[in-house]
């Protein structure tokens, strides 16, 4: 083959380990080792690591969910520990993704049941969890160590880190060995600050996943694609501060007046191939955890990161 | 490595005769430099310097033209490989496929699909670009029905013309010859009868080859057959498979490490095991054709929604029309927001206030596109603009009150806001997100 | 009362004794010990060796490794103590398992708790010690106790206990070795300590684990040898007892706090502004107009100015609002009042330098205030105040708290006290405007004078990188970034402040063409920060690697090589230059982060540095500019230009009402005799 692609790329993703099993101190059935690209996605010669690992979305307050997804998944959705059981036995997610959205009624100060739901989770599933704390500052510092602190030892993926407001998550994330979501407005500077940040405050590079923030299609989603290209480039260019494995989770896909206007009996398919298209396009430009709320989007994105994850016959060198 | 602006006008004669249609040889040499001008423009270049020159500047990749009149498209000339490094200029077409052995009825119905159909965002008119019509009879004269069936339906749409068989090809081509389609496809053993149907035609011409190095003979001998507007088809056997080989096409053309590939690609969703995942990859990774099936109203929408975001100017933010619009009904009492006509912006506060439920009005004003934060920034959004936008669209006759809600990041303003409208300023949240909890505590007072 | 000299103690003293007796008690250790709920063994000696102790010679073992330290021998032996005696009633707890020290590390990281200290010993009544643990929690401190202080504070009502952020851990005070084991266990969970890495542990207790001790009288010579054992961890040890000697600090029980707080270097953060207005980014655009206003201060009205000055530490007193002359009652509604708005502060941090920075924010602070108002800056301000804030209560006093608040709030990192002086005194405000208008000079002066040979640091700029991925702006103190916003010093200071942010140093390193300003060091950054496209960088030529350029320059410096000589075109300018080619048309194509030679983005102001056009011959070369922009620079270009020996060339640098075309330009040079003609040829 006379043919080899000029990159002269001279770093590479850094790994971050999600989950753990029976010995490696957790009770998951599988732990994921993401990261380790040492070039563009889907170039390289032999499978890499899993990724890209979907994670399916579900919440424990079901009235701040989008009401197509309460209405597709019913009654599971009133109860967060079987419909978390159903995302591993039916659905066929590699994660789960909890959001904690009890934590967002006004005055919420349970901080025993945040314990207690994250409990009931890591119990109803063996897969690895991404779990998403609160939204106000307020009770950030309760609920994270709640969080933290019932998910010791099952190196759990938490959510999610801003500029202005890292220091609980970066707590519990030391405290209990778990890794860090990352996030920025879709801003490569910002997003390189936040992980300095969080190295200053002692969370390693091993332990953090960028999030970009991902618009949804037609909403700003080529922003966030081209956020993550560039994030890719200058980890691949040696750029130790953006080297870590990126995450896409397009949740407005369910909302959107694409959806909400498609004809009736239609809004689950515009929804699906709305976060499909989303899923394929943000692993194409780097994303290793794709993040999903309507079960029938999972087997379509599994199929076909099975086929990208083929690489190519052997004339076709990369370096 | 493309020469530089003055690297080239030290080539030049630098005689400013204007007659390449520049004021200056410096504005030739600039535009040279942006592979944005034709070296042969210059009637007084020394060959040498043509050679050098013309090597250099022409666009890395082929600009080739896809069926003509009002539904053609041009794809290639493209730069990068990455849109953020500049842009992608030339958006991919994407063209339903057919087979000669579907009925006519069917046939025709996907015809007018491609022409009818049209799906409107953020002011531009999505569609569909052509037809690829598949050989897969046998016989020359199956397959020229079916393509006459197309033509019959008076679209005028490009052609693509996909057969094996060059005599099903010049049978079709008496049906849609005068349209230029693109012909599927040269290959080693065809080249030259393939070559000569382009040329009779003024026909683009696909090649395509299992390595990338054919793929390059095939050029090397297409364009000495006198056949130049190419489109190269790798033939992937996976996904995977694709976008090693178009991102390998797409990096060895923009390097010009590999001036034989500078052309654009091809690809046949219906051929790849997932035909959506196709077309997105497709879209992102540098394909220029792209044939699918027919696509439901769920995939279309979401694979011209895609191809629109990737193809979008990454420097040029999209704007929205500036105007009074409507969140709702809103009556005689509703708030009336004002934000600037940055789309992203628009969306999003669009978005938001649907979920309060509480009708609106949204007053968009020009800032060219920029966002709220920048327009302040720059003095675009100040209380000049306000004032007159407010008169422009008629706002004092929609509502009875005269309160305005301005975006918290362009609080500055409010005081000049209000000393140029004479109506009072209410200053939002920052973050959209908030906003309904600002209108349920601030508005209902 | 005359102190006895008796119940005076030396530290150094009986510290001497006290690891005397330590060394003893080392060697008849009789039993094996071992804490309940830790994976740490003995943490401290565990952290200083990765040693697990649990009997008299692994004990013995690290002693001897740690130059006999007195904090393992407290250690050592109290587990011994506590493996014979057993654990003490509550309310002690003794040693604190893991789980709970997780719980408090988390605290500690994410910022609840600002800080630790230990208290130990006896005070001689419950009074101040109570107030102090009041003060303790008001802090966000974690306050651990040893001693009879934890009986006395108990028998005066005081509640204890985790929850009260007061944790009694023994009896005596030799107990308080529990806080530091605490924190050696939170330097390994938290910090990165592995055990053994004595080094990283000592540096971690020193740097980021916030502790101070604060030591009542009535210790005994070994516990004083332990609590003077925890300086080498860079715990500032305070003394409220009768203590000589050593490096103890004295305190009295009303500055105890503060004082350990400030030496360790521990701010507590303000939220609140106790003003009766508002404060808030939303009232910043409200202006305040005649007929709304109670009373207004400068504006050429009357004298007024504000000046923000550096102040040792010590010298001020942090929140200190001091109005001299009459408050606003004296003043008639309507009036104009003079003004003289002081702000000092001091911190460790901050420099001088940053005066005029963090001077500019009193413009922003005071408007955010609900009723006050404030524009331009220097001995030029005019400020008013509200009839609604006045009738609401506000006064001038308040708006020093304002200012107070807002500076601390606003730079946390940078200061750790904040004093605000309002003189409304007439004749004072006159003299203290004097002082000011010396010290405005000052400032000018030392901008005016940098040159970029006296520095050997310059300031990257990657602010517009969202719109040019590899672009970098290179800013010296005779060049400014192209945008025309930051100079050399902004970058500096902003720098300074957040050092991880957009502005990061280059260190200039060895010359490589001074001419056209090319620099090692300048290089190798701009490779790295371009990833690998820009491999030279010359800061002082356009003809020969210029920077590269973004996308908001004030104007584009570029070749004319028909004229031999380079003109500047401006954003404002819309029409057609002598190159062919309008603003627009160039800013397309030289933007986004590439590097084209001969064609350059400057600001405005560079156009006046010596510097401009130095790689090209110097600034005879310039032939063409806008005739607006020539009429803006008209006066500091003549003088630019009659100091470098052309007092003529002002006429003969062309516009575009002189010469549109290049056609039309070279007739028009060779007309006047230009230099750039003469000039060795630009390619």
């Amino acid at each position: 083959m006379a043919y080899t692609i000029p990159f002269d790329w001279t770093g590479a993703i850094g790994d971050v380990v999600l989950g753990a099993t029976k010995s490696e101190g957790g009770t998951r059935r599988i732990s994921y080792r993401i990261g380790g690209g040492k070039t563009l996605p889907f170039l390289e010669t032999g499978p890499v690591s899993p990724a890209p690992l979907i994670a399916f979305e579900i919440c424990d307050n079901p009235v701040f969910w989008p009401p197509l997804i309460r209405n597709y998944c019913g009654d599971l959705t009133n109860n967060v520990a079987e419909w978390a059981k159903t995302a591993e036995s039916a659905y066929g997610a590699d994660m789960v993704r909890l959001y904690l959205t009890s934590t967002r009624m006004r005055n919420f100060s349970d901080f025993a049941s945040v314990k207690k739901t994250v409990e009931t989770v890591l119990s109803a599933t063996a897969l690895p969890l991404i779990i998403e704390g609160s939204n106000e500052p307020k009770i950030d510092s309760e609920v994270f160590q709640a969080c933290g602190e019932a998910g010791q030892g099952e190196r759990l993926l938490l959510g999610t880190a801003e500029a202005g407001r890292y220091r609980s998550i970066a707590a519990a994330a030391l405290a209990y060995n778990h890794s860090v979501l990352a996030q920025s407005p879709i801003d490569i500077n910002l997003a390189k600050q936040l992980n300095i940040l969080l190295r200053e405050i002692g969370v390693q590079h091993d332990h953090i996943v960028i999030d970009p923030y991902t618009g949804a299609l037609g909403y700003g989603f080529e922003y966030s694609f081209s956020a993550m290209e560039r994030i890719r480039f200058s980890a691949l260019k040696g750029d130790a501060d953006l080297a870590m494995p990126m995450i896409c989770s397009a949740a407005d896909s369910l909302t959107i007046k694409e959806v909400r206007e498609a004809e009736p009996g239609l809004q689950d398919e515009m929804a699906v191939r709305w976060e499909f298209f989303t899923g394929i396009a943000a692993a194409a430009a780097g994303a290793e955890i794709i993040c999903v709320r309507h079960p029938k989007t999972i087997p379509l994105l599994r199929a076909a990161f099975e086929d990208l994850k083929k690489g190519t016959r052997p004339e076709a060198e990369v370096q | 490595m493309a020469l530089k602006a003055l690297d080239i006008y030290k080539l030049l004669p630098k005689k400013n005769c204007k007659e390449c249609g520049d004021p200056t040889c410096l504005t030739f040499a600039m535009k040279l430099a942006g592979g944005k001008a034709d070296v042969d423009l210059c009637p007084y270049l020394s060959d040498e310097a043509k050679s050098v020159l013309g090597a250099t500047t022409r666009p890395p990749i082929r600009l080739v033209k896809v069926g003509v009149g009002e539904r053609s498209f041009k794809v290639g000339e493209e730069f990068v490989l990455y849109r953020h490094d500049k842009t992608f200029y030339h958006p991919p077409g994407i063209v339903f496929h057919v087979s000669d052995t579907q009925t006519e009825e069917e046939i025709e119905a996907v015809t007018r699909r491609v022409r009818d159909e049209t799906f409107t965002r953020v002011g531009s008119d999505l569609r569909f670009n052509g037809i690829a019509i598949r050989n897969e009879s046998g016989s020359p004269e199956t397959f020229a029905r079916a393509v006459a069936m197309v033509e019959s339906v008076e679209a005028h749409l490009p052609p693509i013309l996909i057969s094996r068989d060059t005599a099903a090809l010049k049978a079709a081509l008496v049906h849609c010859g005068s349209y230029h389609p693109l012909l599927h496809a040269a290959t080693a053993e065809n080249f030259h009868e393939m070559c000569a149907l382009a040329k009779q035609h003024g026909c683009p011409l696909v090649v395509q080859a299992g390595t990338l190095e054919g793929l390059a003979r095939l050029v090397k001998d297409c364009t000495a057959e006198g056949v130049s507007d190419l489109i190269l088809d790798p033939a992937p056997d996976s996904l995977g498979d694709f976008v090693v080989r178009s991102t390998a096409i797409r990096q060895l053309a923009i390097t010009r490490a590999a001036p034989d590939l500078g052309y654009p690609v091809y690809l046949d969703a219906t051929r790849a095991g997932n035909e959506d995942a196709a077309i997105a990859l497709g879209i992102v990774k540098y394909a220029s054709v792209i044939v699918t099936s027919p696509l439901s109203p769920g995939p279309a929408k979401a694979a011209l929604t895609l191809r629109q975001n990737i193809y979008t100017d990454p420097q040029k933010p999209i704007q929205m029309n500036p105007g009074l619009y409507r969140v709702g009904t809103p009556g005689k009492d509703a708030p009336v927001l004002m934000t600037v006509n940055f789309s992203l912006t628009f969306f999003t506060l669009q978005g938001y206030l649907e979920s309060t439920r509480i009708p609106c009005f949204m007053l968009i004003v020009d800032t060219e596109g920029l966002s709220v934060l920048t327009a302040v920034a720059a003095g675009k959004l100040n209380e000049t603009l306000v004032r007159d936008s407010v008169k422009k669209f008629d706002v004092e006759n929609e509502v009875s009150h005269r309160k305005l809600i301005i975006p918290g990041y362009a609080s500055p303003l409010s005081g000049r806001i209000e000393d140029a409208t004479g109506w009072k300023v209410l200053v939002g949240p920052r973050d959209a997100a908030e906003i309904g909890e600002y209108l349920h505590e601030e508005w209902k007072n | 009362m005359i102190k006895g000299i008796l119940t005076m103690t030396d530290v150094e003293l009986a510290r001497k004794k006290g690891e005397e007796h330590q060394k003893s008690k080392i060697s008849t250790i009789g039993r094996s010990f071992s804490y309940d709920e830790t994976a740490y063994h003995l943490p401290i000696s565990y952290a200083l060796t990765g040693i697990a102790v649990h009997e008299q010679k692994s004990a013995a073992d690290v002693y001897a490794k740690t130059g006999n330290n007195p904090l393992v021998a407290s250690e050592c032996l109290l587990a011994d103590t506590t493996a014979g005696k057993g654990k003490e009633p509550e309310p002690y707890t003794g040693f604190i398992g893991d789980t709970v020290i997780r719980k408090l590390g988390y605290s500690l990281v994410d910022g609840s708790i600002l800080g630790l200290a230990l208290v130990i010993g006896k005070p001689a009544g419950a009074g101040s010690a109570a107030a102090i643990c009041r003060e303790l929690q008001e802090k966000y401190m974690l306050t651990f106790l040893a001693g009879e202080v934890i009986p006395t504070l108990s028998g005066a009502g005081v509640k204890l206990g985790l929850d009260y952020r007061l944790i009694p851990l023994g009896s005596t005070p030799s107990y308080g070795i529990h806080f530091v084991d605490v924190i050696a266990r939170v330097a390994m969970m938290f910090g990165g300590v592995t055990p053994g890495d004595t080094h990283r542990l000592l540096t971690y207790a020193a740097e980021r684990a916030k502790a101070i001790v604060i030591v009542f009288p009535g210790l005994t010579d070994e516990e004083i040898a332990f609590a003077d054992g925890m300086r080498v961890l860079g715990f500032p040890i305070l003394s409220l007892g009768d203590y000589v000697g050593g490096s103890w600090i004295a305190a009295d029980a009303e500055t105890v706090v503060s004082k350990g707080m400030e030496e360790k270097g521990i701010r507590v953060n303000v939220t609140a502004i106790p003003i009766p207005m508002g404060c808030s980014p939303a009232f910043e655009g409200k202006s305040i107009r005649k007929e709304e206003m109670y009373v207004e201060f400068g504006g050429g009205r009357s004298p007024a100015f504000e000046l923000l000055r550096l102040r040792q530490p010590g010298e001020i007193t942090d929140g200190q609002v001091t109005v001299i002359g009459p408050e606003i009652e004296s003043m008639k509604e309507g009036s104009a009042n003079p003004l003289g708005i002081i702000i000092e502060v001091s911190g460790k941090n901050m420099k001088k330098d940053y005066e005029p920075v963090l001077e500019r924010r009193i413009h922003n602070f005071v408007n955010y205030g609900e009723g006050s108002w404030h524009v331009a800056q220097r001995d030029l301000i005019w400020v008013r105040i509200a009839k609604e804030a006045v009738a609401k209560g506000v006064r001038i006093e308040h708006i020093g708290k304002l200012l107070a608040s807002k500076f601390r709030m606003d730079f946390p990192q940078l200061l750790d006290a904040v004093a605000v002086t309002l003189i409304t005194d007439a004749a004072k405000v006159i003299a203290a405007k004097a002082e000011a208008e010396k010290v405005y000079a000052e400032r000018d002066d030392r901008i005016k004078g940098m040159r970029d040979n006296d520095v050997s640091t310059y300031y990257s700029c990657t602010l517009c990188q969202t719109f040019a991925p590899n672009h970098v702006c290179v800013i010296t103190p005779e060049r400014p970034a192209l945008c025309g916003a930051i100079s050399w010093l902004d970058g500096k200071i902003a720098f300074e402040i957040s050092p991880s942010g957009a502005n990061q140093p280059i260190e200039k390193g060895a010359v490589i063409n001074a001419r056209n300003g090319e620099f090692e060091g300048v290089n190798r950054f701009v490779k790295k920060a371009s990833h690998g496209e820009i491999t030279q960088c010359s800061l002082y030529s356009v003809m020969e690697y210029p920077m590269t350029c973004c996308g908001c320059f004030e104007a584009i410096a570029l070749m004319l090589p028909e004229v031999n000589g380079i003109m500047v075109v401006n954003r404002e300018f819309k029409g057609i230059t002598p190159s062919g080619m309008s603003f627009s048309t160039l800013a397309g194509t030289i933007g986004g982060g590439a590097q084209t030679p001969g064609f350059a983005g400057i600001s405005k102001n560079y156009i006046l540095s010596d510097r401009f056009l130095q790689g090209e011959g110097g600034i005879e070369r310039l032939v063409w500019l806008p005739s607006q922009l020539k009429e803006e620079l008209k006066e500091r270009l003549e003088k630019r230009l009659a100091a470098a020996g052309h007092p003529d060339l002002f006429a003969k640098i062309a516009d575009e009402t002189t010469a549109a075309t290049i056609e039309d330009l070279i007739v028009f040079l060779e007309r006047v005799q230009h230099p750039a003609l003469g000039m060795e040829p630009l390619m």
